[in-house]
């Protein structure tokens, strides 16, 4: 089911004096099974690409194609798409509202008009996934817990619906490392078991560990799109972008630049081999 | 969705009547809606359009911008116009088809009446384009404060709209958030019945008065460490001065007043 975005540009406030182009002519295919990052300047118009994915946003000329299907013809479903689609907003914890966090978690699904009994073995499933113990704090309220439990519950509650591709944005804003690392293999889990995702992050380093592909985004265009290789070895072209890229990478290309040439990695442990390598092999340069 | 809420009507440009002292401002809307009643005929506006055309055009305001002022009133108008023009108590008779009587006091009266209401709106509308928001409470504190003495909360009060000012497109920018994120999980806000509709609401509302709680709570904290303590010492950034601009503004009114009361009893 991928979903391909054809010349899409989106304005605020068309014809207004506040008028502002978001995004310029977008032209990206999100592919089955893959797990795409959106990375970008803040402004650069990520969140504003990925409301376009469900349908929130509309765009103000190109299309939206899910399954070869324009999502913004009359005709097509919005909230079945959305059901389709599981889109996360950033700091997801501020829209709990539920009096228990099942309830909470179940508002998807029940809006899908499922059973009951169906509505409850899909919060049973979504809360599994994350790890969240049904039996200690479903019955809670969400506003007695923790600032990383929160974020999950609201990502069960995207979850419970059993979207097809899943739209996190900055799903790790805010976290302290360790709820940051669990909610980062809660994302990897979904993706190994068949979830379309595409991320928007911050973090190079979350990317690097996570993604199969990425775009930048620059000022409303996109700029690049390759795998985590092709993109984080232009560390020039990102730092003019004002991107970071991960510390591996940024490691290698200093390496490069005082003579040390490596092969391209940009995990950690990757260069942690080659650098390990390229010295047994006594490099002439190495210091 | 609520992207497009626009607080107020300023119109940000720099001009000379935008730099006018708030207090200054608010007084002369004042006297001159006193102006507009005391004109006794529809040739005495004559000088109010005057002296609006010089005010809008010293404060670089499109014709546009004031005439939208006037489009809430329109079905006011009409009424205004049309009752008086069908009901006039007068005796001289212009036209009659069957009850329908339409005399010259009574197109007179109507013509009077609506200019009265344009003109009114037109010239308060000057105060509320050129004057900030937070520059026009800051005025309204200053010209509130001699009640003091009788223990009006002036000051608290300009607080507290300056306050509920700042945060209404804080909130209104969250609302739309939350309206996403909840339709994103499958609500529904725009169909069912009132009822459902109304139900619908809870998702939104709920997180909207967590978080608006969540900001006082941090607001009050913000304030409070950096010893806010009230109005009583507090000293301010920016004093409000009455400057040349501003007597002659004050001048200009007065001849107003000259000019309109002199018509009432010549003309």
């Amino acid at each position: 089911m991928p979903i391909t975005l054809e010349k899409v540009s989106h304005t605020y406030q068309a014809g207004s004096p506040f008028q502002a182009t978001a995004l310029h002519e977008i032209d990206l295919t999100i592919e089955d099974g893959e797990l795409l990052a959106l990375i970008g300047h803040t402004g650069s118009g990520k969140s504003t690409l990925a409301q376009h994915l469900n349908g929130l946003l509309q765009p103000t000329s190109g299309r939206v194609l899910l399954d070869g299907q324009d999502i913004n013809r009359k005709d097509h479903n919005k909230r079945a798409l959305r059901f389709q689609v599981g889109l996360v907003f950033q700091y997801p914890e501020y829209q709990l509202f539920e009096e228990t966090v099942a309830k909470d978690i179940g508002f998807g699904p029940r809006n899908m008009g499922l059973s009951q009994q169906e509505v409850d073995d899909r919060v049973r499933e979504a809360m599994d996934m994350l790890g969240l113990p049904y039996d200690e704090i479903a019955e809670k309220s969400p506003f007695e817990l923790s600032g990383g439990q929160m974020r999950r519950v609201a990502l069960a509650g995207v979850l419970a619906m059993r979207p097809r591709v899943l739209v996190l944005d900055e799903p790790t804003a805010g976290l302290d490392p360790r709820a940051r690392d669990f909610l980062l293999n809660d994302v990897s889990r979904l993706h190994a078991g068949g979830t379309t995702v595409v991320m928007i992050s911050h973090s190079m380093d979350d990317v690097a560990r996570l993604a199969t592909r990425v775009a930048v985004l620059a000022k409303g265009s996109l700029n690049m799109v390759g795998t985590p290789r092709e993109v984080f070895s232009q560390v020039e072209r990102l730092g003019a972008m004002g991107l970071d890229v991960p510390q591996a990478s940024k490691l290698r290309w200093m390496l490069a630049k005082e003579g040390l040439a490596l092969p391209e990695c940009y995990l950690l442990d990757d260069l942690a081999d080659a650098l390990a390598a390229a010295l047994k092999g006594g490099a002439p340069d190495a210091p | 969705m609520l992207r497009d809420i626009t607080l107020g009507q300023y119109y940000p440009v720099d001009s000379p009547v935008h730099r006018l002292d708030p207090r200054v401002k608010i007084l002369l809307t004042m006297a001159f809606i006193v102006c507009v009643f005391l004109v006794g005929s529809p040739l005495g506006y004559v000088p109010i359009v005057a002296y609006l055309a010089l005010a809008s055009h010293l404060a670089r305001l499109p014709y546009k911008m004031m005439l939208k002022a006037l489009r809430p009133l329109r079905i006011l108008l009409v009424f205004t116009f049309v009752l008086n023009l069908f009901f006039g108590t007068g005796q001289t008779e212009l036209i009659r088809v069957g009850f329908i009587r339409i005399t010259q006091e009574g197109l007179l009266n109507a013509v009077h009446f609506s200019l009265r209401l344009i003109f009114l709106v037109t010239g308060s509308s000057i105060l509320t384009l050129t004057t900030a928001p937070v520059t026009l409470t800051d005025g309204l504190e200053r010209l509130a404060s001699p009640l003091k003495i009788i223990r009006f909360p002036a000051h608290e009060m300009a607080m507290m709209m300056t306050i509920a000012l700042r945060f209404i497109p804080t909130l209104a920018e969250e609302a739309d958030k939350i309206m996403k994120a909840q339709s994103a999980r499958g609500a529904d806000f725009t169909t069912g019945s009132l009822r459902q509709r109304a139900r619908a609401l809870i998702p939104l509302l709920v997180p909207l008065f967590v978080s608006a709680f969540r900001r006082a709570g941090d607001l009050a904290m913000a304030m409070e460490s950096r010893c806010y303590r009230g109005g009583e010492g507090r000293t301010r950034l920016n004093v409000l001065r009455i400057r040349r601009g501003d007597w002659l503004a004050m001048g200009s009114m007065v001849l107003l007043f000259a000019v309109v009361l002199l018509m009432k009893r010549y003309v």
